[in-house]
Order: C-alpha cells, then sequence, then structure tokens
C-alpha cells in the first residue's frame, strides 16, 4: 500500500501558489506591493496579505541600503510596477524606518465581508502611516469616580514619598 | 543449561588465570629487556635515524592564505535545530584531523585511495575530474570522474567515509560551473585524466586559476537540456551545436522574475564567517 502523504505534505515549502502559477504569483504580489508603497494601507485577501508582509519587509531591507546600490534600485525598479514610487520608496519610506531593525509592516484580519464569494479580507500597513490607527486605543475617561479617587491616591503617595525623602 | 553455565565459569576462570600469567610474563619480559642484557654486546646497537627537520615556512604569512571554507560546513535553510550542525561540524573537524581533505572545486583534478576488501593490496586508487560537490554536514559527497579504457566511469566518494584513506590534488582549478554533469555529454577527451598524472604545485595565496574552457558536445539528445535557462550553464560552446533560432527558443523557459524573488535568496556571509572561525579554532587545538 504506498502511502501518498508525502504529495500531501508541503515539506518546507514556504511561498504560496496563487494564481495562474509561479509568474502569475510573482506579478500579483508585485501589483498589491505597489498599491501598498503608494497607498502605505491595502485591503487584500488574507493569503495575499500574508505573502506580500514578507515582500514588502525585504524591499524595505533593500531600499535601505540606499539609492546607490545597483542591486537596491534593481529591486525597487522590478517590484513597483509604477515608476513614480520608487523615489517614494528610497527618499520617505527608507528613512522612516532607518531605527526599526525588522517589523515594518502591520496586518490586521477584518472580520465581515461584504464580497459575494465570502472571502477572508485582511489590512496590511506600513507603519507610521498617516491613517488613524487600525487598533484605536480606547481613551481612559478622567472624570469618571474610580479614575477621580485613583488620581487622588496617587497624589498623596506623591506627596509622602516628598516628605520622606 | 547449568551445567553448561558452570563449564563457562571454569573456562573463564582458567582464561583469566592464563592471561594474567601472560601478563606476568610479558612484565617480566619487559623489565628484563630494559636492562642491558649480555645478549646486546654480541650485536652491534639498533640504528635509530635522526629527528626529522620541522619546516617552517616563513615565507607566507597567515594573512596572505587564501581562506577557503569547504561548502559542506554551511547548514542549509532548515527548520532543524542549529545544535544538530554544530554537532556535526565537531565530527567533520575531529575526521578532518585524522585525514587531510584539502581544498578543491568542481574542476579539479584529484586521486583518491580508498580501502577495498577486494582488492590485491586492500586499496584502490581512482584518479578524476570532480564534476559536483554535493550533499551538506557529514554526507557530503563529490564525484570524480574519469575515462578509462573508453569506457567513462564516475565514482561518487563521501568525504567522511572511513575507507577513505587520502585525497590529493593533482590539479587545483575552477570552472566556469560549479557542476559538470554536462560532461557526460561532451566530447571524450574533455573527461579523459592521466591516471599517472603528477600532482602539480598550487599556491597558497592567490585566486584559484579559473579555466573558462568550453567544452564541444556530442550531437544531441543529451542526458538533459544542458541548453536551458535553469541549468546556467556557462562551460559549453552552444555555438557550435545549436541554431540562434533554437537557443531563442529554450528561452520559453527562462524564469526571468527568479533573480528578483527574495524568498529564494539565502545570505551567508555572516554564516560563513562565524563558522569559518569556529573551525579554524578547533583545527588548531
Amino acid at each position: 500500500m504506498r502511502l501518498t502523504l508525502q504529495m500531501l505534505i508541503s515539506h518546507g515549502r514556504v511561498a504560496r501558489k496563487m494564481g495562474m502559477g509561479p509568474q502569475s504569483r510573482i506579478n500579483m504580489l508585485r501589483n498589491i506591493l505597489t498599491g501598498l508603497v503608494r497607498h502605505e494601507r491595502i485591503e487584500t485577501t488574507q493569503a495575499r496579505a500574508d505573502e506580500v508582509r514578507f515582500y514588502a519587509e525585504k524591499l524595505v531591507d533593500y531600499a535601505k541600503k540606499g539609492d546607490t546600490d545597483e542591486k537596491a534600485m534593481k529591486m525597487a525598479s522590478f517590484w513597483l510596477t509604477e515608476k513614480d514610487l520608487v523615489p517614494k520608496l528610497f527618499k520617505v519610506l527608507a528613512p522612516r524606518f532607518e531605527s526599526h531593525p525588522n517589523g515594518y509592516t502591520r496586518m490586521a484580519r477584518i472580520p465581515c465581508t461584504q464580497n459575494l464569494d465570502r472571502a477572508k479580507m485582511a489590512v496590511l500597513e506600513y507603519k507610521g502611516n498617516p491613517f488613524p490607527p487600525i487598533y484605536p486605543t480606547k481613551k481612559q475617561n478622567e472624570l469618571t469616580l474610580i479614575n477621580q479617587l485613583l488620581k487622588g491616591y496617587r497624589e498623596e503617595r506623591a506627596q509622602l514619598f516628598a516628605a520622606k525623602s | 543449561m547449568a551445567a553448561c553455565a558452570k563449564g563457562l565459569d571454569k573456562l573463564i576462570f582458567s582464561l583469566r588465570s592464563l592471561r594474567t600469567l601472560q601478563l606476568r610474563n610479558e612484565r617480566g619480559l619487559s623489565t628484563s629487556v630494559c636492562r642491558p642484557s649480555p645478549r646486546e654486546d654480541n650485536d652491534p646497537p639498533k640504528f635509530t635515524p635522526p629527528p626529522k627537520p620541522v619546516v617552517i615556512d616563513k615565507t607566507q604569512t597567515v594573512a596572505s592564505m587564501r581562506k577557503f571554507l569547504s561548502p559542506e560546513f554551511i547548514p542549509p535553510r532548515q527548520r532543524t535545530d542549529p545544535f544538530k550542525f554544530s554537532m556535526e561540524r565537531k565530527d567533520m573537524v575531529r575526521r578532518r584531523k585524522v585525514l587531510n581533505i584539502p581544498e578543491f572545486y568542481a574542476g579539479s583534478i584529484l586521486a583518491v585511495t580508498m580501502a577495498d576488501p577486494n582488492a590485491s593490496g586492500k586499496m584502490n586508487r581512482f584518479v578524476g575530474i570532480c564534476i559536483q560537490r554535493g550533499g551538506k554536514g557529514l554526507g557530503a559527497t563529490f564525484v570524480l570522474r574519469n575515462i578509462i579504457d573508453n569506457q567513462g566511469v564516475e565514482i561518487c566518494y563521501e568525504m567522511y567515509s572511513p575507507r577513505i584513506q587520502s585525497v590529493e590534488v593533482l590539479k587545483l582549478e575552477k570552472r566556469l560551473d560549479d557542476n559538470l554533469m554536462y560532461l557526460r555529454d561532451a566530447l571524450p577527451e574533455y573527461s579523459t585524466v592521466d591516471p599517472d598524472m603528477k600532482p602539480e604545485s598550487c599556491s597558497t595565496s592567490g585566486e584559484v586559476p579559473v579555466n573558462k574552457i568550453k567544452v564541444r558536445m556530442l550531437p544531441k539528445p543529451w542526458s538533459k537540456h544542458w541548453e536551458r535557462p535553469r541549468f546556467g550553464i556557462q562551460g559549453i560552446r552552444f555555438d557550435l551545436c545549436m541554431t540562434p533560432r533554437q537557443m531563442e527558443f529554450v528561452q520559453k523557459w527562462a524564469q526571468p522574475w527568479q533573480e528578483y524573488d527574495m524568498l529564494k535568496e539565502y545570505d551567508t556571509s555572516r554564516l560563513e564567517e562565524q563558522i569559518f572561525s569556529e573551525v579554524q579554532r578547533e583545527m588548531s587545538k
């Protein structure tokens, strides 16, 4: 009995199959990446966002190498189909992520879908974008009773500490 | 069963007594040999050759020596624990301390002597051109090819196999490709190596000479479509065996996006430096 589990297990393959073959996959990822660099926040399916995330971060790594690096320029001109985004990549995105060693993107999965095919969507963005945050932080209201009591308690403690020292 | 056990006990006891007797005798003999016995005065004293001089080559500094890390030390991109690779590296260094595996590339001519129980003299020597270096870690292999009596012979040797007695580099050189499997479909003159070739002197500093030879092929069909871009072969004279129209047709299989695919990149520079320094340290101990 020949067990064909070998063909069902992917055995360390990291690239998902997308589109109509490897060329179609790369072209699709290129388009999504170009859109991401242009708009800095895009909404796609979860699988595509996951794939593009890796390429987006590697592209920023290449952009950090600088304008003058030949390999970086070749990569940028290949991956960005709209050529007016190449200077944006090198002059806006690369300096923004100077201090970050890695982790330039954020992916958030979106619950409800208005699509007909009920595809699971996700939002992919570069950190430091001008839009309001995906996970909005709830601001604590200082005027509630408990917060006022806590504020008073903290102030008393600070006063006692200052009096002691 | 109990009777056999009893008999065994007596046998073991007798063996032990014999062994102790032998040891005592040996000890007795050895002590007698150390002292100058009257037997030695009749024969002249045994000739002990003078100690061999130790040659320290100070003309070549450590800095000028070529830095070479054998490719099987570099671990592949996997999900296994790096501890496994470090354990393998320790074993590889241990073996290398016993057997000197020199630096060589695909395209160099090697002579390997291997222990063989069926050969006369228990060793067999094979000289050939290295066409492929495969495998990582202790299972690293290299394939030597030669043509003997008009018959092409390829032998795949495991570098860390205990059967291998010596590996000599007769000619150190590189070729335009890493994988010379296309020599199977090339004219036999490119794969023949003289079995009695003398080793050529190779410099331990400076660049390894690259042989930019372009090989002429036998008429098609070949064992593999060597003209296709996925093999990326530079060392074949395609202009003699294929028309320009065929060359254009073959570009259909080209995948130009692969060189821009960042997922396929595996940057080993830092890893190489780390492993190189580690291996140097272990070898010098």
